[in-house]
């Protein structure tokens, strides 16, 4: 078992991550019709209070809660590559280092919010409203940490000048994008209504979507790196 | 990466160009572009939180519920954009981070300060900045709600913001170790001290969990004004010093070298705001 190996493991990590995400994304009331920001207090209380959804809520948070800290060997894993680009100083990989840490945290506030919305049903729906509201401010407009990531990652792979460079020049541009689609999300508080409320169009559907496509991208041309590296390791080593 | 002598044309004078010609041909691209990230938003922050959000210098925290709705009320629009705009950029912070890590590992010391500053630091951005903009929004976004919670949200915002300590003041003292015994000479022995004053604001500010008015306050002489004076020293201190330690810097692991006078006066070639 070469250090390749070990890394192959964590990448195909991935893949079972990815589908308890999506089993919890399905599973939470609140996000295949996302809940509107328009609801009342009371309105709001009945959905905690709703017997169908309890159980539902509770057992995807509690999914999440597990596996939210599931991308972290991903992303170290392309703090690697970026170590192998042509740079002069880690600047690029310490800053996704100090990245990494920082969505999955944020997401965790939020999953705490509804678990703990969730935990007493009964509570005044006005203390229900507020938790439910941090919770989805929490989880619509931290797109801080992905963004810089997207573009720390676009400035590595730009300034990796060398014959074969790690990844290819799409692999920055690509990333760019996702930065874009990501931006509006952060004004979710401007609206109750419409594409940048926290259950619109762009603050919901598009950057959920753009962060899902990313991860099955970087996957994709992490493995072709990976796959590489160990080709050249074993033409080296022979 | 490896720009050989005979290939590199002359730095031209238009400052579009410049930028281009740092891109391409300058081997401290990626200090600069940390430099300048640092510069930038720096002051972007200092626009956001004092003039667009309106939360600093903070309020006082005796203000009555009824008050704080008010309060939440008369800035809404501000808290909301200004914020949203936090947290577009709040992940440069990264970069930031990385950037002055990498002065710790500069030094001839072990690489284990810059992996605590960066650690500690990147741990900082959460309390001492994303949950306040998280809290004022969600104050911000119905001004129908109770005033006892606004009140809440109100004192969780300034309290999470101006009490979290541990982390500068440990990172600061990280910071001041590694410049005690560095033999590299990155940074001048008075830095050291500095980071001294600015882990000592971090004890003084405690009280502002106890007293709601007086100079110990979280709005007080002593836990804002004197600890904002002392920052912003700090931070421009550093600033001044992370340039000329990119000015000096030769890739090597020996002692960096001193700036001859006339590189120290001239304050371009430093031109990488590319983002």
């Amino acid at each position: 078992m070469g250090r390749s190996d070990g890394e192959m493991i964590l990448l195909w990590t991935l893949p079972v991550v990815g589908v308890v995400w999506l089993s919890a994304f399905l599973l939470f009331p609140g996000f295949v019709q996302p809940m509107s920001p328009t609801l009342s207090a009371e309105e709001v209380a009945a959905f905690y209070r709703d017997p169908e959804n309890l159980p539902r809520i509770r057992y995807s948070m509690i999914l999440f809660n597990w596996f939210a800290v599931g991308l972290i060997p991903i992303l170290a894993l392309i703090v690697l590559q970026i170590r192998r680009m042509a740079h002069r100083t880690p600047i690029f990989s310490y800053a996704i280092i100090a990245c990494a840490a920082g969505g999955p945290t944020i997401f965790l506030m939020a999953n705490l919010f509804w678990l703990t919305a969730a935990f007493r049903p009964m509570r005044d729906p006005q203390l229900t409203l507020m938790f439910n509201d941090l919770a989805w401010v929490t989880f619509s407009s931290q797109v801080g940490f992905l963004i810089a990531q997207n573009v720390i990652l676009a400035l590595a792979i730009h300034l990796d000048r060398q014959a074969r460079p790690v990844f290819q020049r799409w692999v920055a541009h690509f990333n760019l994008v996702v930065a874009v689609l990501l931006v509006p999300a952060a004004f979710t508080g401007a609206a109750m209504t419409g594409p940048i409320a926290w259950d619109g169009l762009l603050t919901f559907w598009v950057r959920n979507l753009a962060i899902g496509l990313w991860i099955v991208v970087m996957a994709v041309v992490l493995r072709q790196a990976i796959e590489r590296q160990r080709v050249e390791g074993e033409t080296v080593a022979a | 990466m490896t720009s050989t002598a005979g290939g590199v044309p002359d730095e031209p004078s238009s400052p579009l160009r410049k930028i281009a010609w740092h891109w391409r041909h300058d081997e401290k691209r990626e200090l600069w572009i940390g430099w300048w990230t640092l510069v930038v938003f720096y002051n972007l922050y200092g626009l956001l939180f004092f003039v667009i959000a309106r939360t600093q210098p903070p309020p006082q925290p005796t203000l009555a519920p009824s008050e704080i709705a008010q309060w939440f009320d008369d800035r809404r629009h501000g808290l909301i954009y200004g914020y949203a705009i936090v947290f577009i950029v709040g992940g440069a912070t990264a970069i930031m981070n990385a950037t002055l890590a990498y002065t710790m590992r500069r030094m001839s010391v072990s690489r284990a300060f810059a992996y605590s500053y960066l650690v500690i630091y990147a741990l900082a951005t959460l309390p001492g900045m994303l949950i306040m903009g998280v809290v004022c929004t969600v104050g911000a976004m119905r001004p129908d709600r109770d005033p006892e919670l606004m009140s809440w949200l109100y004192d969780f915002a300034f309290l999470s913001f101006e009490g979290t300590m541990g982390v500068f003041l440990i990172g600061s003292l990280v910071w001041m170790v590694a410049v005690l015994l560095d033999r590299n000479r990155v940074f001048p022995r008075w830095f050291a001290y500095l980071n001294l004053c600015n882990a000592l604001t971090e004890v003084v500010v405690a009280p502002a969990w106890i007293f709601k008015d007086g100079a110990f306050a979280w709005d007080g002489t002593i836990a804002w004004w004197i600890n904002m004076g002392v920052f912003v020293t700090y931070t421009t201190a550093f600033l001044t010093l992370l340039r000329r330690m990119i000015l000096r810097e030769d890739f090597g692991t020996g002692p960096l070298p001193e700036l001859a006078r006339d590189e120290a006066q001239e304050p371009s070639g430093s031109l990488e705001a590319a983002r």
